[in-house]
């Protein structure tokens, strides 16, 4: 591991048996998993270059349970790590040597489905893709969508602020949650918002989404539902530049429209695509758009052909518009398996996750191609092109020594890069371990500590997630002191990890 | 009073320093069109940002504008429309309401108070549209929450926390907003004479349509009676007036509004409205023109209640009836504005104990200085979840120097 985590307390880990027996007494039977082959499958989320066996395994199934769970580590300073699908792509899952894991995988009740109210009460462990299941049959859907959604859980949404290609019309978890019952770490059970559009008092809701499982414990969720649009068509864009592709984008959203779905992929990562699905992606070419517009047939209509109009004004070369349901889903295909189709040719990869503006596009990918140059690694792009949210895919071979230090310090870079340009470190993934270090490229010590005092208003002692997300960990009441006559607040030079 | 107005965010930073060292607490100000929403606040020093002013970036094709906080909302509106995009929360303009000085105030405010308006049921509030800012905590510190692009989750989301947190945990001085691009044409369609619990109905099914609806307010009859403006051209006596509103281009709103209309016929017949005229309806909407301070309701408190938006209908048909109020609906029925009859508590009491039984939450946005200090404004919240929000308030305040006692009349808020 290149990530240093916190050092095991190993007065905890003394104590382990004693810890799993209390722990079965609060959940018993078999949701208490304590063997090292039982536990394997947890040693790691969806950033599987880590691994970590957890100290041991809870599965509670009542909001009762995981209370008591937390109350009982809170007591004795035991660290608890939360985890819904494990699909986590930056390690906000990965697992402590000297903390309990608490598994969220079987609260997977919908409880109530209030359409009148736009409004579904559902437990944390329901995947994303069954919640759209559930209200199907009256038209709706919840519209933030990560390709990952017919596996990961929206517990897991919710720490991650989980987007999807629909998110730049419809928005991110935090833009489609009204409410949650949460469980801090003291084991206090709180409910926070319901069925109304608004919270009363500090939205803590807001907060809650997106914090990666390091406030309090998801138990219950409620989420807005939407009326499906009564359809969508998709165009497929071919430009042989990249920098005419990006203007195509601009000049969409200029002229005022905001699609459903606006992607782009480079010239590896359509080759990898079509070799593996056969959507009939052109070869020739350097970038390729997929623009999805939804909405009223006669509003659809009006807007393919405007955006048709826009794409040949950019100079695309090709331009398909997909004439029936089979057919948009032909466009897609290569977009939603571009990271299966890109594992098919390189041993690994590793999939990246920054912001950029828009208008830094065609910037950012020059840079990228030195880069890979310079790290002597290929990369191949996919992203969501509205929102200026990219994905390059660095490929290597784990197997030749020094290659993946490579790939993750040619990450970096571009997440720094990333930055630099005026963007951020992660558009959906999530900070976690992957790109905790890199935090004070963004953040100063003064941004991060702030945000590490909100922590301690959630958890006092630092005992939910640590070592994830910030690269520096501060006491509560360090963060607390405050000195304001010499004009500056001092903090003493913790070490880092 | 003693106001300091403030130049940048260094000057900003030394204000509050100095107000933690003196112990004096801040009001904290833009153009002040909301400072007589809540409780009264113990200090009389005030910090105003209203020269922090300046459009930083506005970069249309990103979809993004980056302004100080005390930049005027007007000023600012009128430059984004000039590219035909808009603020998608539909911010409220608290003047009529508030017979304040006829200005929309400044961003910061708009953002502090996160008020939004009828587009709500569909893009959302401010805190929706807040990407990124510039603060100074109350520990006197300068910090950045959030970016300038539309999508991030690098670290906790600050910005959520700072809308509508009306100044109680930071000087906001820099913001970055999203902004969206204006619908091409608007069409309402105005069904008459129907109930609340009617109209809700209505409404609902309207919402939860396929037609995508951007607006869907009831106003009572009794709530038109003393209107002008807009509504009165519309109104007819004691007649109700439902409005369903739908955006986009023009083909798509004109299409959309008659499968509504189909859609809906058993709710009776409708009048289509369309464009300016349209948008003349709404604004009276969102600004809550009914119970304007310049007219017959003026001395009446104004409550704002937020309740899941089926209950609305019933809810506000039973507050009128027992409280002698009157009644106005946006949000499909999840946003009620009722003017009560004046009593020392402006019915605090007994409008919570109704709005609790539905999971809802009022706050007073008009009323007396007396009847404010003497009443929560805002919702009281249960104990774990009010404990919770005052440790959040120290994290960011600990010696409570912002606003104090703005939000609640508890001893540190």
């Amino acid at each position: 591991m290149t990530i240093l985590m916190p050092e095991p307390d190993q007065a905890v880990l003394a104590r382990r048996d004693e810890i799993v027996a209390s722990l079965r007494r609060i959940v018993p039977g078999e949701g208490v998993i304590s063997s090292a082959a039982e536990m394997k499958p947890y040693e790691s989320d969806g950033l599987m270059a880590y691994r970590q066996p957890p100290m041991v395994v809870v599965l509670p199934s009542t909001t009762k349970q995981v209370s008591e769970v937390l109350r009982y580590c809170y007591q004795h300073g035991i660290k608890v790590v939360p985890r819904g699908s494990g699909t986590s792509l930056s390690g906000g899952a990965l697992p402590l040597a000297d903390a309990v894991l608490l598994g969220l995988g079987k609260f997977k009740r919908i409880r109530e489905i209030d359409f009148d109210n736009r409004a579904v009460v559902v437990e944390p462990g329901v995947t994303n893709l069954a919640i759209s299941q559930a209200v199907d049959h009256m038209g709706f859907y919840y519209a933030p969508d990560p390709s990952s959604q017919i596996a990961c859980s929206i517990g897991g949404n919710i720490a991650e602020n989980s987007g999807g290609v629909h998110c730049l019309k419809y928005g991110m978890t935090t833009n489609n949650v009204l409410g949650c019952e949460i469980v801090l770490m003291t084991g206090e059970i709180l409910r926070i918002g319901g069925k109304c559009a608004e919270n009363a008092g500090y939205d803590l809701m807001g907060v809650i989404t997106g914090s990666e499982g390091l406030l309090g414990v998801i138990t219950e969720v409620t989420v807005r539902i939407l009326r499906k649009p009564e359809t969508a068509r998709a165009l497929m864009v071919g430009f042989t530049d990249v920098e005419a592709a990006g203007k195509c984008v601009a000049d969409v959203i200029s002229a005022g429209i905001i699609p459903g779905g606006m992607e782009m992929m480079d010239r590896p990562a359509i080759h990898a695509a079509e070799a593996f699905v056969h959507a009939g992606y052109p070869l020739d070419v350097e970038a390729l758009l997929i623009i999805e517009l939804d909405g009223p047939q006669v509003e659809v209509d009006e807007l393919i052909q405007r955006v048709e109009a826009i794409a040949l004004g950019c100079g695309s070369t090709t331009c398909q518009i997909s004439t029936s349901e089979q057919e948009r889903l032909l466009f897609w295909s290569g977009r939603k398996a571009a990271f299966p189709a890109v594992g098919r040719i390189s041993p690994d990869y590793l999939c990246m996750d920054g912001t950029i503006p828009r208008a830094q596009l065609p910037l950012v990918l020059r840079r990228m191609t030195q880069m890979s140059e310079k790290y002597g690694l290929r990369v191949a792009n996919v992203f969501h092109a509205g929102d200026g949210n990219l994905h390059p895919l660095i490929l290597y071979d784990a197997n030749k020594p020094g290659e993946q230090d490579r790939a993750e310090a040619f990450g970096a870079d571009i997440l720094r890069l990333c930055v630099e340009v005026g963007g951020v470190l992660t558009g959906e993934h999530g900070v976690g371990i992957e790109k905790r270090d890199l935090m004070p490229e963004m953040f100063s010590d003064i941004d991060l500590n702030q945000q590490q005092r909100l922590k301690c208003a959630f958890d006092s002692e630092g005992l939910l997630n640590p070592g994830k997300v910030f690269p520096t960990l501060h006491r509560c009441a360090e963060l607390g002191r405050m000195h304001v006559h010499g004009g500056k607040l001092p903090f003493p030079d913790i070490p880092r990890f | 009073m003693d106001t300091l107005k403030v130049r940048d965010a260094q000057e900003v930073e030394d204000a509050v320093r100095a107000a933690i060292a003196n112990e004096q607490p801040l009001e904290i100000i833009g153009h002040g069109t909301k400072r007589r929403v809540g409780q009264p606040m113990a200090t009389n020093a005030v910090l105003d940002l209203s020269a922090l002013n300046a459009v930083v970036a506005y970069e249309p094709n990103e979809l993004i504008i980056t302004v100080q906080a005390g930049a005027p909302v007007a000023d600012v509106l009128s430059l984004i429309d000039s590219k035909n995009q808009q603020f998608a929360f539909e911010p409220m303009n608290t003047s009529l309401l508030l017979g304040t000085v006829e200005t929309e105030g400044t961003i910061g405010g708009m953002i502090a108070a996160g008020l939004a308006g009828p587009r709500r049921i569909k893009s959302g509030g401010a805190r929706d549209h807040l990407l990124g800012a510039h603060a100074v905590s109350g520990f006197g510190e300068s910090f950045k929450a959030g970016g300038k692009v539309v999508k991030n989750v690098t670290g906790y989301d600050l910005c959520k926390l700072l809308a509508g947190s009306w100044g109680t945990l930071a000087v906001m001085t820099e913001v970055t907003l999203k902004v969206t691009p204006r619908p091409e044409s608007e069409r309402t369609l105005v069904l008459r004479g129907l109930d609340d619990v009617t109209a809700n109905r209505a409404m609902t099914q309207a919402v939860g349509s396929p037609y995508d609806v951007s607006g869907a307010a009831h106003l009572p009859g009794s709530a038109l009676r003393t209107t002008g403006g807009a509504l009165a051209e519309l109104a007819q006596p004691d007649q109700a007036l439902t409005l369903l509103r739908l955006e986009g281009i023009t083909s798509s709103a004109s299409h959309r509004a008659q499968s509504l209309r189909e859609a809906l016929k058993s709710f009776g017949a409708t009048e289509l409205i369309e464009d300016e005229d349209s948008a003349a309806l709404w604004r009276a909407v969102r600004d809550v023109e009914p119970f304007a301070a310049s007219g017959p309701r003026a001395l009446w408190p104004v409550w704002r209640i937020v309740c899941p938006p089926a209950s609305g209908g019933a809810f506000g048909q039973a507050l009128q009836r027992e409280s002698g109020g009157e009644v106005i609906y946006d949000w499909g029925g999840g946003l009620i504005w009722a003017a009560l009859p004046p009593a020392a508590d402006a019915q605090a009491r007994a409008l919570r104990q109704r709005v609790d039984k539905i999971d809802g939450h009022a706050s007073l946005i008009r009323g007396s200085d007396e009847v404010r200090a003497s009443i929560d404004v805002f919702h009281p919240q249960p104990g774990g979840l009010a404990a919770l929000g005052q440790r959040v308030k120290s994290s960011f305040d600990p010696r409570n120097v912002l606003n104090r006692g703005r939000l609640s009349r508890g001893p540190a808020a």
